[in-house]
């Protein structure tokens, strides 16, 4: 336990991603109300707070999906291994390349299980020919934890699996486009107990070499995937800090009153 | 309500009060109302479709007379050469009696009492596109002059409509072409076998005829023009509609000008199909000087007619397709454009055709723009040769060539009308049978 | 150059700037494809998108606008002296466009010499014989200022085309030269070429204002031509409507109108009952078995074409009601003289109209909350109580709405009243008289050989717009009536 924690502050000198001051409005709603956060490279960092708190609106900032909403507007600065992800001159679509998503609700595209790992890296060129393709399929589902039940049956469609599959296949479908950060926006909500495990321990597995954000409602959950913890409250970013100090510490007491049942 | 004495609570409930018996007596009449609403409806349309087929089906059947007739050498060809060019030379005028004659000497050979002596008072029987037709026999083969074939020859309309039960022995007495007695004769011919009804496929795959001839029209030219229209309309509302669609309902941000062509589009859905007409004929004739009466300039304003519907139906369709695979396709880093075409239109392309469908069997229907770029009033009697003629050569559509027979004076033309509304209806009702199908096949529920 | 060629060298063109801006992007990047920003085709894509689409637009456009300016320059060589007005005129520069293609014919087939054609006077050969052995007819014989005009014409046209084909040429080749040129492998192809693509979808979705703007300039510019020609206010305030091709016309709208609105009345009063009843019945009595069998049947009445429907009022229903209301009919009442009446059109419309009715209240009534409903039935109040007293109070702004737009329906409304309201334009209470309507004569003053520039012809402009009008009213303002219904509920 002890030399874990040395570790991990070895690991926070290296900030991934930094965000300062950032507010985001739903047309007259003020959503994110001045966060600023820094994410360490190789962890996974857990988002928690009641409903409509903000966290999943902040983490959609972090790959600029946001954009799609007409209404939305993001102020404030957010830098990827200090590149500014807001600069004009950033093309979001390939920021997205770099900062995969997985979301609440299982979505795989209603093609084959091949077909959606594959589009990926054939949108962004990263195969020159199908064996390359292949491969990159071939291990993306293996990292994905999924390549055992799928490897025979590439050509069915991916809405076919099962519901923890199916998350499974999209956390794969992620990895693919060869992302640096992954963000999970409560990728277990939809998951039963068993399902949630399986996700859970490929989560504590592919810290070993990405940042991963999750957004989740499950303070059980936070608990046991995640070495740091963000408590965010009407938009505001409450307390963060190491995920044990957070539920064992906490040093605010609008933390203390939701870890314990009191708000949200 | 305000009595209050007369109360459903002073009753039993077992037995019904006064107020309550008169109550669901006007509740019965009620439900009356609305089923007697829904049982005239359906009448009408029985009524509709009945009236349809009673009058339409007989132009599917046609008389024909069987007759040998002999290709007299002295007529036909004076030389005896059998040169093309010399033959080219007789006109039809020049076969009539040859007809004439060989229908004479068929009935004296039937040995049926007639009183008519000149071969040219048989002549009403047969219609007057029977002399073309041996002409256009000959020509083909030289070799048969002076032989007797035996030719299968339309009868004339008014026997066609007697055997039909349209031309009565009332109706013929005040008719100049065609006499009682000539009746008389057709009855015999037919108990002999020489007329009789077959399938009408002239109908279906001819020309139309001039006004004269009824028996001869049919709708196979105003066919092809409704398809090449429908060509044109296929390629440019479907891409136009899909386009525009797209635009409106995946990117277009709120601002006035879209908010403008939204307001547009909703209000072209209804504006009347006549002023589509007016704007084809001042625009497309008038101004750009496109040929009248042409199938493209047809496919042009029933396009634009048809765009809303398009428009319509696939908005609604793309905003079918769930947000989790726009927020997927996006989240691995594929462009709004890529998200689209890749993944929203596919899933979305059942829903667009079954649309696209209904909109081109509107538009196979509409006539009233028709009338107005000049497809109604052209006897469509050639058909065109290459495709370039298809689109660009004067001719009509199935619904301007039923209005243009219903407008002709003699009722034999009606029955003509009635005929080509069922091939019409036949054209709709496959267009949505195969739009029903493919929603079913395609539907997806989320 | 024929535009084919010209075509065909611009597609050559573009093709081949797919696969050079292609290829150098591929060999800016050192072959290796994962240093490009984009899919090579992209950078393919962005050569051909800037090589066709600017060429393609000029072209385009010169298409358009160089007849006009051609018109314009011959038009100047015709003195006034020789045309009456302006119809006159618009006949005779008909003329100069017919001779101009004339002659083109000719040295197309090689009746003429090039240099023949341009040195034509009218007094050295008989252009008229001439254009007639190539198969175009003249109508008479040509005036020199006319000959003189259509030689201007085909100068200017002829001219212009070799313009235009350099003017396009140099367009795409600039074009091609910019786009490939910028490859290189940091160039964000795709983004390029995805705002080109947008442009395109926005081109498409902009094509429906540009149909409204074509209806509205080609009504209004015929109207003010028509007005010109006869007073605005006449024609709207005039009782009779006879027009006659020689001249001295009487054109008021207002026995079109009253015909117009008499048959939509009629229709309404029959398709009104019948289609609310039949939504009724269908939304708050019918089993899913009764509905799903009657709903679609109503369809099949919507997707019959109104050729149909106008066939079966001509043919079915005239005779029909003549045999009742006619003379020595079932009635004996002899009020019907023909078959063609306001009646026979406005009961065949009323049908056409029922499912159009039905449908759209059918849509309005289940929209009204079921709450509403539940209060009712929990204070013991029947089904017919509860339709009446709650469920139709609170869609009647729909249902008015929806009986509009089936009001701008029967108004717009043109082959059920060609076939079976007759042509006469009377202003007469008797339903069972043929009277006519807006949308009629809009179809007999338009069709036939008439002169678009006499005021018979551009009555129907002036008729057009005042149809457009009231049915653009009335949509908008049951469009208006319908969505603030819709919003009270949602």
């Amino acid at each position: 336990m002890k030399d874990m924690l040395i570790e991990e502050r070895a690991a926070m000198e290296d900030v991934k991603i930094s965000a300062r001051d950032v507010n985001v409005w739903y047309g007259d709603n003020h959503a994110i109300k001045d966060v600023s956060v820094e994410i360490a490279d190789k962890t996974v960092t857990a988002f928690i707070g009641p409903s409509g708190c903000g966290k999943s609106t902040f983490l959609r900032c972090i790959n600029r999906m946001n954009d799609t909403i007409d209404v939305a507007r993001v102020e404030g600065t957010i830098t990827l291994d200090g590149q500014d992800i807001y600069d004009p001159k950033v093309d979001p679509v390939q920021l997205r390349a770099m900062v995969g998503m997985v979301f609440q609700k299982p979505n795989p595209f209603p093609k084959s299980i091949y077909d959606n790992i594959a589009y990926g890296p054939r949108i962004h060129g990263l195969a020159k020919n199908k064996a390359e393709l292949d491969d990159i399929v071939e291990n993306s589902l293996r990292r994905g934890a999924i390549w055992n039940e799928v490897k025979d049956r590439l050509n069915e469609p991916g809405t076919g699996l099962s519901g923890g599959q199916q998350q499974r296949l999209c956390i794969a479908r992620a990895i693919a486009t060869e992302p640096e950060v992954l963000l999970m926006d409560e990728p277990c909500s939809a998951l039963d107990p068993i399902a949630t495990a399986q996700v859970e321990e490929l989560i504590d597995e592919l810290r070993a070499s990405y940042s991963v954000i999750i957004v989740t409602h499950s303070m059980q959950q936070a608990a046991r995937v995640s070495q740091r913890t963000a408590f965010f409250h009407l938009g505001s970013l409450v307390e963060y800090g190491q995920t044990d100090s957070i539920f064992t510490n906490p040093d605010d007491p609008r933390t203390e009153s939701y870890i314990t049942g009191r708000i949200g | 309500m305000t009595d209050t004495t007369a109360g459903p609570g002073k009753s039993s409930l077992s037995t019904l009060d006064p107020r309550t018996r008169k109550r669901n007596a006007a509740e019965k009449r009620f439900r009356a109302y609305g089923i007697a609403a829904i049982a005239v409806s359906l009448l009408f349309l029985a009524i509709l479709l009945g009236t349809i087929i009673r009058n339409g089906l007989p132009a599917f059947q046609q008389s024909f007379i069987t007759l040998p007739v002999l290709l007299d050498e002295a007529k036909l060809d004076k030389n005896g050469n059998r040169d093309p060019a010399d033959l080219a030379k007789v006109t039809t005028f020049g076969y009539g009696p040859l007809i004439d004659k060989a229908l004479q000497a068929h009935v004296v050979s039937l040995g049926i009492d007639s009183r008519f002596t000149k071969p040219k008072e048989f002549n009403a029987l047969l219609s007057s596109s029977a002399a073309a037709e041996i002409r256009d026999y000959v020509l083909a083969n030289p070799d048969s002059i002076g032989t007797t074939v035996e030719f299968n020859l339309l009868a004339a309309s008014r026997v066609d409509g007697y055997l039909k039960g349209r031309v009565s022995r009332d109706s013929v007495a005040r008719d100049k072409s065609i006499d009682a007695e000539h009746l008389d004769l057709v009855d015999a011919l037919r108990d002999d076998g020489t007329i009789r009804k077959g399938f009408n496929w002239d109908f279906i795959t001819g020309a139309d005829a001039s006004e004269s001839r009824p028996e001869q029209a049919g709708m196979g030219v105003a066919m092809l023009g409704s398809f090449f229209m429908m060509l044109v309309v296929l390629a440019l509302s479907l891409p136009i509609g899909v386009a525009a669609s797209i635009y409106l309902e995946e990117f277009a941000a709120k601002n006035w000008l879209n908010d403008l062509i939204e307001v547009n589009i909703s209000n072209l859905a209804a504006v009347p199909s006549i002023v589509f007409g007016i704007l084809g004929l001042a625009v497309f004739i008038q101004f750009a000087h496109l040929p009248q009466s042409a199938p493209l300039v047809g496919g042009l304003v029933l396009t634009l007619m048809t765009l809303p519907t398009i428009i319509i139906a696939t908005r609604a369709s793309l905003k079918a397709v769930p947000p989790s695979i726009r927020d997927a396709a996006l989240g691995v880093g594929a462009s709004k454009m890529q998200t689209v075409f890749h993944h929203v239109l596919p899933l979305a392309m059942p829903g667009i055709l079954t649309g696209t469908i209904i909109g081109l069997a509107q538009a196979l229907g509409e006539t009233a723009p028709l009338l107005l770029i000049g497809m109604v009033g052209y006897i469509a009697s050639n058909y065109p040769t290459s495709i370039a003629e298809g689109f660009l050569n004067p001719n009509s559509a199935m619904p301007a060539q039923i209005y243009e027979w219903a407008k002709r004076a003699d009722p034999a033309y009606y029955e003509r009308a009635w005929g080509g509304i069922i091939v019409l209806l036949l054209f709709l009702m496959a267009m949505n049978i195969i739009a029903i199908l493919l929603r079913r096949k395609f539907e997806r529920r989320w | 150059m024929p535009a084919t060629w010209l075509l065909t060298l611009l597609l050559v063109l573009s093709t081949a700037g797919f696969g050079l801006g292609r290829s150098r992007a591929l060999a800016s990047a050192g072959g290796n494809h994962r240093d490009l920003h984009s899919l090579p085709k992209y950078y393919g894509l962005n050569v051909l998108m800037k090589t066709l689409g600017p060429a393609l637009l000029l072209l385009v456009a010169w298409v358009l606008i160089q007849p006009m300016v051609a018109q314009n320059r011959a038009q100047s060589l015709i003195p006034d002296s020789i045309y009456a007005d302006s119809g006159a005129l618009n006949l005779m520069m008909s003329d100069v466009r017919r001779i101009a293609d004339g002659l083109d014919i000719a040295v197309g087939q090689g009746r003429l010499a090039g240099d023949a054609a341009r040195g034509l006077g009218s007094a050295s050969t008989d252009i008229r014989a001439l254009l007639g052995e190539v198969g175009v007819a003249l109508g008479s014989d040509v005036d020199p200022a006319v000959l003189a005009a259509a030689q201007r014409y085909r100068a200017v046209t002829s001219t212009g085309r070799l313009w235009m084909s350099i003017a396009v040429l140099a367009v795409a080749c600039i074009g091609f030269a910019q786009a490939f040129l910028s490859t290189k492998k940091d160039l964000r192809a795709r983004n390029l070429v995805e705002r080109g693509m947008l442009w395109i979808l926005f081109g498409a979705a902009s094509i429906a204002v540009l149909t409204t703007l074509g209806i509205v300039l080609s009504l209004i510019f015929n109207t003010v031509e028509f007005f010109r020609l006869y007073p605005a206010w006449d024609f709207f305030t005039g009782l009779t409507w006879s027009p006659s091709f020689g001249g001295g016309s009487e054109l008021g709208i207002l026995p079109l109108l009253w015909g117009t609105l008499y048959i939509s009345v009629i229709a309404l009063a029959v398709a009104v009952p019948i289609g609310l009843f039949a939504a009724i019945y269908l939304s708050e009595y019918a089993g899913p078995k009764v509905r799903g069998v009657a709903k679609p049947l109503l369809e099949v009445l919507a997707g019959i074409p109104t050729i149909v429907y106008g066939l079966f009022a001509l043919l079915t229903v005239g005779p029909l009601l003549v045999e009742i209301f006619g003379d020595g009919g079932l009635l004996g009442v002899g009020w019907m003289k023909g078959g063609t009446a306001v009646m026979t059109a406005g009961l065949v419309m009323g049908v056409m109209l029922i499912p159009f009715v039905s449908s759209l209240s059918d849509d309005i009534i289940n929209a009204v909350p079921q709450s509403l409903r539940d209060g009712s039935y929990g204070l013991g109040a029947t089904r017919s109580e509860t339709v009446r007293q709650v469920v139709l109070p609170a869609a009647l702004p729909g249902i008015v709405g929806a009986i509009l737009l089936a009001a701008s329906r029967a108004i717009g409304e043109t082959m059920i009243v060609v076939l079976g309201a007759g042509a006469a334009a009377r202003l007469s209470m008797n339903p069972f008289e043929a009277m006519t309507t807006v949308t009629a004569k809009i179809v007999s003053q338009l069709t036939g050989d008439a002169d678009f520039a006499s005021p018979e012809a551009l009555v129907a402009f002036a008729l057009g717009m005042s149809l457009f009008v009231i049915t653009l009213g009335l949509n908008v303002f049951a469009l208006y009536i319908v969505r603030k219904y819709r919003e009270q509920y949602e």
